[in-house]
């Protein structure tokens, strides 16, 4: 490793603020699964590194009555697919935690990392979506909240200004009867960012929400497909004309990983599949 | 072929100020001076000399570089030395106990779940934090707890039935 950085982990939230704020080139360490590679590729010119990990504030991870879950930024994915309360409040969340690159990778790999890194591809953010989760910001000029949907503004970029982390994501809890489900497409089960990643959620009053990854710039939700879907109202042959309506609401682009083609079919595939699953039947 | 030597190459002093760590290895207390930017693969390596964790992809992939930290398989590949401050390592050389392999070890043997053995230490620590904490996992569980660990000789099979014969012998052992 090339880079040359100073190491600091504070186990106090100001004081991690204002070292942000004051060096240049700080970067922010969590489990370090994205961060590491950087470093090692020698990608970025990192001269101080802040580890979050002693911070108390960061490991909260607790569901509320009313609330929702919170999970805070040093929380690592395996907790969350260990939890009951994801399981069986939002399924689409444990899918996706579940599917998230390999074992020993989601015992380091943070929630918030997998946010914070805003790669198109990540796994987490389209079922983070369908939950309209809340991103807590805290920096210099005190605290904020950003929902997710408004967090990401570009490839590998997000609203964050110098000197702010983010302390945790929250989301709401869902009525009773709500259902979602994550699916993803990767060439390889563990080693490969997925080619679409789709989480749809339908809630007790039967609108749906869809969240997806790997089709556009930024994860996102797909309003206004879901307006159009609402409008209709759920059910089998809603869900057959909205597997070829989202062809007009992405826009892939031809990588590595998949061509944009490639791309709308799977897309397509994985909504029908996702909502036919939400009602309850087949294929 | 210049950016990919420079990935491999050994660690790099970073001029920067040494940071003191003091960390539990193989139930040895140990204490030394690193450079911030060292990974904890090159700090187990290069500064303690145990070379049994081995690094190939160096980026998280692969799974050789596997070591169990505070009770968790981890790669230890993409992890800081400086990070590991108050933890609990073991690493394959702390498998064995008295010169005598343990009975995973001797399961990896017997039913010859390695050929160049390079991916050996990292599946082994894996199916050890996986049974420490779960004695009794399904093959559904044992593929998971192994996912993050390739293997280009054996074609996984014997790998499995290694784990498969340790579970049982262990459980005999422990008189369940
Ligand atoms: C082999 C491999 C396979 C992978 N497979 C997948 C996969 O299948 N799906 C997937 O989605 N991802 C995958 N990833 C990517 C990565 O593991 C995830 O994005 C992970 O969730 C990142 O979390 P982390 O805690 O390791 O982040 P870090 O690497 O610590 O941080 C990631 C970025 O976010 C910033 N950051 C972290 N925390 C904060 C904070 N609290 N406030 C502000 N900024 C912060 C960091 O500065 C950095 O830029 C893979 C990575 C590897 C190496
Ligand atoms: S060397 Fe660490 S995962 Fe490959
Ligand atoms: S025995 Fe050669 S890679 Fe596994």
């Amino acid at each position: 490793m090339i880079s040359r950085f100073t190491y600091f982990k504070p186990h106090n939230l100001n004081e991690a603020v204002q070292y942000l704020e004051k060096e240049e080139n700080a970067f922010v360490l969590a489990g370090g699964t994205d961060l590491m590679i950087l470093l090692r590729r020698n990608l970025i010119n990192a001269e101080h590194i802040l580890d979050i990990k002693a911070l108390p504030e960061m490991d909260l991870f607790n569901f509320v009555d009313g609330a929702g879950l919170t999970i805070g930024a040093s929380v690592v994915v395996n907790r969350v697919v260990d939890s009951e309360v994801v399981s069986a409040k939002y399924p689409a969340l444990h899918q996706a935690a579940a599917s998230l690159a390999s074992f020993q990778l989601r015992n380091r790999a943070t929630v918030v990392g997998n946010i914070c890194n805003a790669s198109p591809g990540a796994d987490l953010p389209p079922a983070l979506l369908v939950y309209d989760a809340v991103v807590n910001i805290t920096g210099p000029q005190g605290t904020r909240q950003v929902p997710l949907n408004e967090f990401f503004t570009g490839v590998k970029r997000t609203v964050l200004q110098r000197g702010e982390l983010v302390v945790s994501v929250q989301l709401p809890e869902p009525g009773a009867g709500d259902k979602s489900v994550y699916l993803r497409q990767a060439r390889l089960r563990g080693h490969d960012l997925a080619t679409v990643g789709i989480a749809c959620r339908l809630k007790p009053d039967g609108k749906v929400a869809i969240g997806i990854g790997a089709v556009a710039p930024t994860p996102k939700r797909l309003f206004a497909l879901e307006d159009k879907i609402n409008e209709r109202g759920i059910s089998k042959e809603t869900i057959e004309w909205a597997a070829q309506e989202i062809r007009e609401h992405i826009h892939p682009i031809t990588d590595v990983r998949s061509s944009a083609q490639y791309r709308l079919q799977i897309a397509s595939v994985l909504l029908k599949r996702g909502l036919l699953s939400l009602i309850g039947k087949e294929e | 072929m210049d950016k990919e030597c420079s990935m491999y190459k050994e660690h790099v002093e970073s001029g920067k100020r040494k940071v003191t760590l003091s960390l539990t290895v193989n139930g040895r207390h140990v204490v030394r001076d690193v450079d911030p930017n060292m990974t904890l693969l090159h700090f187990l390596r290069d500064n303690l000399k145990l070379i049994g964790t081995k690094e190939a992809c160096g980026e998280g992939e692969c799974g050789a570089c596997t070591i169990i930290m505070n009770g968790k398989a981890v790669t230890s590949c993409i992890i800081l030395a400086v990070e590991a401050e108050g933890a609990q390592i073991t690493t394959v050389e702390g498998l064995a106990k008295d010169g005598k392999l343990s009975i995973l070890q001797e399961e990896f043997i017997s039913q010859d779940a390695l050929q160049c053995g390079f991916c050996t230490p990292g599946f082994l620590m894996s199916t050890r934090a996986l049974l420490d904490n779960n004695p009794n996992p399904t093959d559904e569980e044992i593929i998971e707890a192994l996912s993050g660990n390739l293997c280009r000789c054996t074609g996984y099979i014997p790998i499995l039935k290694a784990v498969k014969r340790t579970i049982e012998r262990e459980r005999k052992e422990s008189g369940f």
